[in-house]
């Protein structure tokens, strides 16, 4: 190693050692008798060709250094890294103990970072995403579909005035696969301008032309990858062949790559909308999702502005329909990344907080090992180690741990990035494509060297800053030691902060789990088994026969042996299905702006009961309520206190979904149903009202896609009469699937997954970082007892009871964890703000929860220290007087 | 890359230089000397193939070089027989004196 420092350049030293060679020979020669001349001559000669071999020699060198170099490096790292494993190796219980610390941190990290890496920060596959926007209409703060009449103006107008290169939409709808095996598919009816404004080509064959995207077009279909792949094996010959959909046969136009499957729960396959003249004319139904891309230079900000001009005509001509709906421009990734962003990225810093912890924790043992070792690096630094290589000899240490505690985490990383996909409450878009690629090794491999960095530089450097003279004389970093104590001690406040404040996260959200537990989502669903059927259009036209259709079933159903009631509805709580209409009370003039807005759900008589929907007021539905008959309806308690607050509102009078001014279809109110919680236990009421099926207005069946959820309340196992349900739908039509087929129990359950989810996953973050605060609590008072033995030693020899030992121990091991507790406060307070969205029947403050938690705290400060402060008694003041401790 | 002077001699060149260092340091001039007594010059050592021969030794660190002081009180590059080079040397001997006790035997031979 030294020799590098004064080795002469390479010219230098193949000079030089020509030169001697030739010295030393003339020099012989003269002694053998020649001329000095002669001498100098016969030595040249006899080394041959001096050019020659110069060039050789300068060759040979420079590839003697290179690999020297690289050698020397790589020995020198190597020998570094090999003590700091071996000193590892030497104490395996610090190891243990930093190795799980820094493996869990860094693991879990990793784990959720990959996550957020696949749902939020990987961009859609699509060509310059950022450019193309959701176009959604927006009123009362909230994005809404837009009508196609709408749409059909915007497309207008960008036309004259281009702020869109296109401008497509898409409108979700359930095909019927047919087959061997009937299969009902998510589709999408979609403009031909959809895929263009996307951007993406098809794997095979082409997408739809404007020609095909009429109404009485081609029937042709453009299949996605997985549908592709799974009913069809991957077989490209499927293109210009038909398929059954819907009862009808599809030409295959064309097949999407696998990567515009955007996720699992993504549309199947695609068909045009080919709206008809009559839709395009149509304002007032808003159901599709528009994109646009934006054309070259125009910013978004420009062309939402076009379009809500554009909109504030639309809503003058059309007021009835489009209200004060004005226009929201939002890029897609946002929209399609939704609310898994936010809490994904929360989960990454709570996790983060975890690392933190890990990170205080290992510094700490460190800085315990640091004082523990001072004798030794005296003696290294007394026999010539200069600072730096005291310094780098540590961080070679912490880079062993590093190294290892890498491998650890990424172990760590793999279980619980396959646990957390397992056990991901659905909806999150892209999670099942997280895993152990190469952007979250290279983020694992980042926070590896930042962790070191943390844990490992300060107590280096704080070795390297003793006064080494002292410890040699003492055997103890005294001089220093008072700065120690308080980075030490700062340390362990800075874990019970982070703690405190995972803690009272987990806290609010298990409160919150509890309270959705218990709340009473309004109806019954022990015993009660649903399942969804929709009748094709081409199959069922009228009304009439669809109607027939359905009660065909519903008595097919109820015949069934153990179905106790069955019913028909179009929507069952947390089920799709239904829409929302105005409602206007008879007495107000028929106008919009008197129109309460309402969930509309057509059932069969017997719903209420069959769901366990308490009937507060008046009647359910009967077999009298038929068509011709007195037009009648049923509300909820919250849309009964909207339309008529403070009266009765039986034998009341309401307009709503059919009808015209001159006749508006009064319809009467005959009962009042109990407030069900449709959206799930975490949503508000919603005001409802129901119609009889047997009164279900025309037009409404479109609304409700002719699909209906047959309900069957058993006294035992619901699932028992499923295959009565499905032998029901068979026997009206075996190509008929039927789809969510759940009982209301799995139902709930489901809908409070994402509760449950996040629960347990703050909570077992929370949990970790208090354990990993109480080992860093007890590392602090252990160590500080084992200093202060002599002390204690002479205190009890002095009259000191155990009692006063133990209250001075514990409580100057309390003191830094009172210093974090008041700190976590503060930033508890400030971060719970972050997740009051997920809260329920708790407030984001809760001044119980806080006390709570820093009570726990407290007592697990109290017990961390208290298991040193008893050993400490136990000492005997003679031994620990002698001591050299 | 050869070297100007290479022929069939040089992996015989390499073990005797080992073979010369393998008594202790010394720098080049030396090393070409002393195989030039001890042959009794029935080996003519191209002075030429000697230093390339020392360079290559020391990029493949059979041999390490460092500067050191000559007999005659001038800086001289000194050559030093390392780890990988001695096991080499002892390598190369085994395989010599095999090499020419069969050859010896063969000459030797009587039909």
């Amino acid at each position: 190693m030294s020799w590098r420092f004064w080795q002469p350049a390479l010219r230098r030293e193949v000079e030089e050692e020509i030169a001697f060679h030739l010295e030393m020979r003339t020099r012989d020669l003269i002694t053998d008798g020649f001329s000095p001349e002669a001498a100098r001559l016969e030595a040249r000669r006899r080394l041959g060709d001096i050019d020659a071999m110069r060039r050789h020699l300068l060759t040979l060198g420079r590839e003697r250094n290179r690999t020297m170099h690289r050698t020397e490096w790589l020995a020198e790292l190597w020998q570094d890294l090999a003590y700091g494993f071996r000193t590892l190796a030497r104490n395996p219980g610090f190891t243990a103990v930093a190795l799980l610390t820094l493996g869990i941190g860094i693991g879990g990290t990793t784990a959720i970072f990959s996550a957020v890496n696949a749902v939020v920060l990987r961009p859609l596959p699509v060509p310059e995403v950022h450019r193309v926007m959701l176009v959604s209409e927006y009123s009362g703060g909230r994005l809404g579909n837009v009508s196609v009449g709408n749409l059909v103006d915007w497309q207008a107008a960008n036309a004259a005035r281009p702020v869109f290169s296109e401008l497509g939409a898409i409108d979700w709808v359930n095909l019927t696969l047919s087959g061997t095996e009937p299969e009902r598919l998510l589709g999408a009816r979609v403009t031909a301008d959809y895929f263009r404004a996307l951007r993406v080509a098809p794997l095979a064959g082409r997408v739809f032309t404007p020609d095909e995207d009429v109404p009485g077009g081609p029937k042709v279909v453009v299949l996605g990858h997985r549908l592709w792949q799974r009913r069809f094996a991957g077989d490209p010959a499927i293109v210009r062949q038909t398929i059954p959909l819907n009862g009808q046969a599809y030409t295959v136009i064309g097949i999407m790559p696998a990567s515009f499957d955007f996720s699992t729960g993504t549309e199947a396959l695609w068909v045009p909308a080919a709206f008809t003249a009559e839709q395009r004319a149509q304002h007032d139904e808003h159901y599709l999702t528009v994109y646009g891309r934006l054309a070259e230079g125009v910013s978004m900000a420009a062309a939402e502005s076009m379009l809500k001009e554009v909109q504030r005509v639309l809503s003058k001509r059309y007021p009835d329909a489009n209200g004060n709906n004005t226009v929201r421009l939002q890029p897609m990734m946002q929209q399609y990344v939704g609310d898994a962003r936010g809490q994904l990225l929360l989960i990454l810093g709570a996790v983060g907080l975890v690392l933190l912890i890990a990170c205080a924790n290992v510094a700490n043992l460190l800085l315990a090992r640091g004082a523990a070792r001072a004798r030794e690096l005296a003696i290294r630094a007394s026999i010539g180690a200069g600072k730096g290589r005291i310094v780098r000899q540590l961080l070679a240490e912490s880079g062993a741990l590093a190294v290892a505690a890498a491998a650890v985490g990424i172990v760590v990383a793999w279980a619980v990035i396959r646990t957390l996909v397992a056990a991901a409450p659905p909806g999150v878009p892209r999670l099942e494509q997280a895993g152990l690629d190469l952007p979250t090794l290279g983020f694992a491999f980042l926070m590896t060297g930042t962790s070191t960095l943390l844990f490992g530089l300060a107590p280096a450097l704080r070795a390297a800053g003793s006064n080494l003279q002292g410890v040699l004389r003492t055997g103890q970093a005294r001089s220093s030691s008072g700065k120690r104590d308080w980075l030490r001690q700062g340390l362990v406040s800075a874990e019970v902060a982070l703690a405190l404040m995972l803690l009272v996260g987990a806290t609010l959200l298990v409160r919150t789990a509890i309270h959705l537990q218990q709340m009473d989502p309004g109806f019954l669903p022990q015993g009660v088994l649903t399942g969804r059927l929709a009748l094709p259009a081409e199959k069922y036209q009228s009304p009439e026969e669809l109607q027939r259709a359905f009660e065909r079933v519903l008595a097919e159903l109820a015949a069934a042996p153990g179905v106790r009631r069955a019913a028909l509805a179009t929507q069952v709580p947390m089920g799709p299905g239904g829409g929302d209409n105005g409602l206007i009370p008879e007495g107000k003039a028929l106008d919009h702006t008197n129109a309460v807005g309402s969930r509309l759900r057509i059932v069969s008589p017997g719903y209420l009961a069959t769901m366990g929907i308490p009937l507060m007021l008046g009647r359910d539905f009967g077999p009298d309520d038929r068509a011709g008959a007195t037009r009648v309806m049923l509300v909820n308690e919250a849309l009964a206190a909207r339309l008529f607050p403070g009266e009765n509102p039986i034998g009341k009078r309401v307009a709503c979904c059919e009808g015209e001014p001159a006749d508006p279809r009064w319809k009467t109110v005959v009962g009042v149903a109990g407030n069900v919680r449709s959206s799930g236990p975490t949503e508000e009421v919603q005001p409802e009202f129901f119609l009889p099926i047997a009164q279900t207005p025309d037009v409404a069946w479109n609304w409700i896609g002719r699909a209906m959820n047959l309900v069957a309340r058993t006294d035992g196992d619901p699932m028992v009469v499923a295959p009565s349900l499905r032998e029901a739908v068979r026997r009206l039509d075996p190509s008929l699937p039927i789809f969510r087929l759940e009982t209301m129990e799995s139902t709930l359950a489901t809908s409070l997954a994402p509760v449950r989810f996040r629960t347990a996953l703050l909570g077992a973050l929370a949990a970790t970082g208090l354990l990993l605060a109480l080992v860093g609590i007890y590392g602090v008072i252990a160590y500080v007892v084992t200093r202060r033995r002599r002390e204690i030693g002479v205190r009890m020899a002095l009259g000191a009871s155990t009692g006063n030992v133990l209250r001075l121990v514990v409580g100057q091991g309390l003191r830094p964890v009172l210093v974090g507790i008041g700190v976590g406060t503060v930033g508890a307070l400030a971060a719970t703000r972050l997740v009051s969205s997920w809260l329920r029947g708790v407030s984001p403050t809760d001044p119980a929860t806080f006390i709570g938690v820093a009570m726990v705290i407290v007592a697990v400060g109290s017990v961390a220290s208290l298991i040193p402060a008893r050993r400490a008694t136990k000492v005997s003041a003679l031994e620990a007087i002698r001591s050299d401790g | 890359m050869p070297g100007p002077e290479t022929d069939l001699l040089q992996g015989t060149l390499d073990v005797l230089i080992l073979k010369t260092l393998s008594w202790g340091p010394r720098h080049g001039y030396a090393i070409g000397k002393w195989l030039e007594e001890t042959s009794s010059e029935a080996i003519r050592i191209e002075e030429g193939s000697l230093y390339p021969a020392l360079y290559r030794m020391e990029k493949r660190g059979w041999i390490e070089a460092s500067w050191g002081m000559s007999e005659l009180g001038r800086r001289a590059k000194v050559y030093e027989l390392a780890a990988p080079g001695r096991s080499r040397l002892r390598a190369e001997i085994t395989a010599w004196r095999r090499l020419s006790g069969a050859v010896g035997r063969i000459l030797e031979a009587r039909g």
